[in-house]
């Protein structure tokens, strides 16, 4: 209990010392802070819609957020969320592609299964040379964001270019309407059970089961686990398999819904971001689903503030960036420093 | 006690905390010069942190230290050194990967911008040699045995004209033929001149060596450089347990400060007629980092008996624990678990057959330290099922506390952290998880290391109510003194391979042979 308390509230203190700093960096480049803020929480919240949009940023956040949660609480640092979310929406677009013309009812499963495996394929291979032959897995699935990247890039340029497209951005054939799971505000049931359903799962699989003590013991200490006899290797790849499939599916989600096609080069900070809020919610899936709705409020604001505002998005960015600044520094004496005064202030009547 | 001359040494009020822990608590000790002084006490009583102390490398909360009367500037390496000081580490400091000639330069004051290694050689070897220090100087610590590591050890300590060298637990890790040679070393350095500390915990060996004994309890002095002429094994062994400890066993007691090779009780020959719950045939298996490699071992460890594996550190004990885990593959020979085939088999099923292990390493191979308790205690029972079985966590939370409970595992609250328990509180913790009514074979390895007296106590106790209660025990031990206590059968281990297979009454002076191939 008090240890996720501390979590909490070092969340809690690093998010305020980010937005500190950013109210500094915004009064040097000739903005008012009090404005700027005012703006992004009108942008996120506030307006008319706002909540509507802030919860369309936030769910593929928080299901590819759970994801990466999952295979840092089993000691692996995947961080190629954004190319296991880029293979999960080709592998999807290609299933709707190829179905085309069928019933909704056996495309859209079937297209959904495609980019769940997608992801889930998209994670194995650096999951297999991790646990084959030790290679890194932060550089292979750092550099299989690269890699996706370049083959969304290909796929939308070549094999599943849409030939009346125009303009600079290349992009798949828009999905017959019957397909779209949302139109393209990006929130229907469909998408919020999805994330409902996501959230249950992972919570269940995380606290509930077997697996998930075991997983974040071996997360914590492998050498342990492999003593007490657990085959550490096939919880690391279920690890793997399970947050790329979830990359996979918010992927799928953001084509089927919001975008109702394959964008080239679309959302290109989706994985990072995601792995911010893992990071921000102590891997917790409760907190991850706070965190989504937050760094989904910025994203909401970020495209308010140019137009309604008059103030740069890049705002959002300098705010992401602090914070991704301050909540790797997971110091013991901060936590020691929060815990003491948790205890006086139990103390204290 | 001349009295004319300063103490080469002179402590006071010397207090260091660790936290909220007392590590040592106003202590006022003076060692007089040229002589063997001996500090000894149970682990966690304080002996190294006055050596680290005196060393420089801890810097005293309150307390002051004299050098030859004059005043030394504390917690600073250098100026500890300056004065005359050298150290030399339990646990070997000089980098594995040197030449000693490296080494030796390593350590000198005078250590120039360039060498060549033919130039190092050279200038070391008489040096060396006058320690008795036959090794090619080009060898790599790595590679040397023990002794000689402990050896260039000192000598590196020596090179800089050093009049106090305190060694600390320097026996530890020598057979007993190894102790002897330290020691006759320790006699030619005070003919020199050179004031030894050796920070010791056995008393057969204080009483041997020493010229003065010092006693520290809980961070406490009990005693401050008496003359060792003065005192008996039973008077000094007082002193270190102290009353409250709650030893009753006799045997225990001694057994516990290396007073005196123990008389042996019980042996339990009845139980050799049963089914062995472990037997190695002829096993073989390929060398790595921790030891040489088993070679044709053959070993029996029956229901009912605890079966002791004595042998200097680094002659296959870890590589044998591997192997009966399965962690290690057998290339030639085969193992079985209550009578059953199991070589091949990962170590989830031979833990399923009733293998438990305490593991060397508590720290990593034993324990998570940033998880909870009950998740601690929880990962044997969970792995016993499918991954995907459903649990309650408060459930399992109050399993753990009621195990715990039953072991006297002191904590605050099943959530805390396990590195926050003390180290006997750590290893009961394993113990609870380890050794229930379905353990049918308890590997021990080094169970008692770095445990208090209570706690070394208390993990005898548990693993010969586990041999009472049917199972076989396989404890796997540097201490002697613990292995001659509660074996019921011994064997030795050298260079992989099993020298020697005893029964008591066990001879100290047969097993050290065996131990070094003396007796071979």
């Amino acid at each position: 209990m008090n240890a996720n308390l501390i979590a909490v509230i070092r969340a809690l203190i690093f998010i305020v010392f980010a937005l500190v700093l950013c109210g500094i960096i915004f009064e040097f480049a000739g903005y008012s802070s009090l404005d700027m803020f005012q703006s992004i929480v009108d942008g996120a919240f506030l307006r008319p819609g706002g909540l509507a949009q802030s919860l369309r940023w936030a769910i593929p956040l928080f299901i590819t957020a759970v994801g990466v949660g999952l295979s840092f609480r089993c000691g692996f640092f995947n961080i190629g969320a954004q190319g296991q979310f880029y293979l999960g929406a080709v592998a999807a677009t290609v299933m709707a592609t190829s179905l085309n013309g069928w019933p909704a009812l056996i495309v859209v499963p079937a297209s959904f299964a495609a980019g769940i495996a997608g992801g889930a394929l998209w994670a194995l291979w650096p999951g297999l040379l991790k646990l084959r032959s030790g290679t890194d897995e932060t550089i292979t699935t750092l550099m299989g964001n690269f890699i996706a990247n370049l083959l969304l890039v290909y796929v939308t340029t070549g094999p599943l270019k849409d030939p009346s497209g125009s303009g600079q951005q290349s992009s798949s054939r828009p999905l017959a309407a019957a397909y779209r799971i949302s139109n393209s505000l990006g929130l229907s049931p469909t998408i919020i059970v999805i994330a409902v359903v996501v959230g249950l799962l992972m919570w269940l699989l995380i606290n509930r089961t077997a697996f998930g003590v075991v997983a974040s013991l071996a997360g914590r200490n492998p050498v342990m686990v492999r003593w007490q006899g657990a085959k550490v290797w096939r919880l690391g790849i279920a690890s793997f398999l399970i947050s790329g499939a979830l990359a996979g599916l918010a992927g799928t989600v953001e084509v089927f819904g919001p975008n109702g096609r394959l964008v080239g080069g679309f959302l290109p900070t989706h994985g990072f971001t995601a792995i911010l809020i893992a990071l921000v919610a102590n891997l917790s899936v409760g907190g991850t689903a706070v965190g989504a709705l937050f760094f989904g409020g910025l994203a909401s604001a970020a495209l308010y503030l140019p137009i309604m505002a008059g103030l740069p998005s890049a705002a959002i960015d300098i705010i992401n960036a602090a914070i991704a600044l301050f909540i790797t520094a997971r110091s013991s004496h901060i936590d020691r420093l929060i815990g003491g005064l948790i205890g006086r202030a139990r103390k204290t009547p | 006690m001349t009295g004319t001359l300063a103490p080469a040494i002179t402590c006071h009020d010397v207090t260091v905390k660790f936290g909220d822990f007392v590590a040592l608590s106003d202590v006022n000790l003076s060692f007089e010069r040229g002589l063997v002084h001996a500090v000894v006490g149970q682990n966690g009583a304080g002996k190294t942190t006055l050596a680290r102390v005196a060393a420089g490398l801890i810097r005293p909360d309150s307390g002051r230290i004299s050098i030859d009367g004059k005043p030394l500037a504390l917690g600073n390496v250098r100026e500890s050194r300056k004065a005359g000081v050298e150290l030399v580490h339990q646990s070997f400091a000089l980098p594995p990967s040197f030449a000693i000639a490296e080494a030796m330069e390593f350590g000198a004051d005078r250590f120039g911008p360039a060498f060549s290694s033919r130039g190092l050689r050279k200038r070391w070897s008489a040096h060396l040699k006058s320690f008795g220090i036959a090794a090619d100087l080009s060898a790599r610590i790595r590679d040397l045995p023990i002794e000689t590591q402990q050896s260039v050890e000192i000598a590196r300590a020596l090179v800089n004209d050093a009049s106090i060298l305190i060694l600390d637990e320097p026996t530890a890790v020598l057979s007993p033929s190894g102790v002897e040679a330290l020691f006759e070393r320790v006699r030619g350095l005070k003919k020199n001149g050179i004031t030894v500390i050796l920070v010791l915990h056995k008393i057969r060996e204080v009483l041997a060596i020493a010229d003065t004994v010092s006693v520290l309890r809980g961070g406490r002095l009990i005693a401050a450089a008496v003359p060792a002429a003065s005192l008996t094994p039973m008077d000094l062994a007082d002193q270190i347990v102290g009353s409250e400890t709650g030893v009753t066993d006799a045997d225990d007691a001694a057994a516990l400060v290396g007073a005196a090779p123990s008389r042996h009780a019980g042996m339990r020959a009845e139980a050799r007629s049963a089914v062995p719950v472990l037997a190695l045939s002829k096993v073989a298996t390929a060398p790595d980092v921790d030891g040489p490699a088993l070679a044709d071992v053959t070993l029996r460890v029956h229901p009912g008996e605890i079966v002791g594996v004595a042998g200097v550190e680094g002659n296959g004990q870890k590589t044998l624990v591997r192997a009966i885990a399965g962690l290690t593959a057998a290339r030639a020979g085969a193992i079985e678990l209550t009578g059953l085939d199991v070589t091949g088999t990962d170590l989830g099923t031979r833990r399923r057959l009733g293998l438990s292990i305490i593991p060397f390493e508590r720290n990593s191979e034993g324990l998570s330290l940033t998880s909870s308790l009950w998740e601690n205690w929880s990962v044997k029972r969970l792995l016993a099922d499918p991954l995907l079985t459903f649990i309650r966590p408060a459930a399992l939370r109050s399993d753990s506390d009621e195990a715990m409970k039953r072991w006297d595992v002191r904590y605050r609250h099943a959530g805390q952290p396990a590195g926050s328990l003390s180290g006997g509180n750590a290893q009961k913790l394993v113990f609870s998880r380890e050794v229930d009514d379905e353990a049918r074979l308890v590997i021990a390895a080094q169970p008692t290391r770095g445990l208090d007296v209570g706690a070394t106590a208390f993990v005898w106790q548990a693993l010969r109510a586990a041999r009472d209660r049917g199972a076989g025990v396989l404890l796997i031990s540097s201490d002697l003194d613990e292995l001659f206590d509660i074996s019921d059968r011994l064997i030795v281990m050298l260079s992989g391979r099993i020298v020697a297979d005893v029964v008591p009454p066990f001879s100290l002076a047969a097993v050290g042979a065996a131990m070094t191939g003396a007796g071979a």
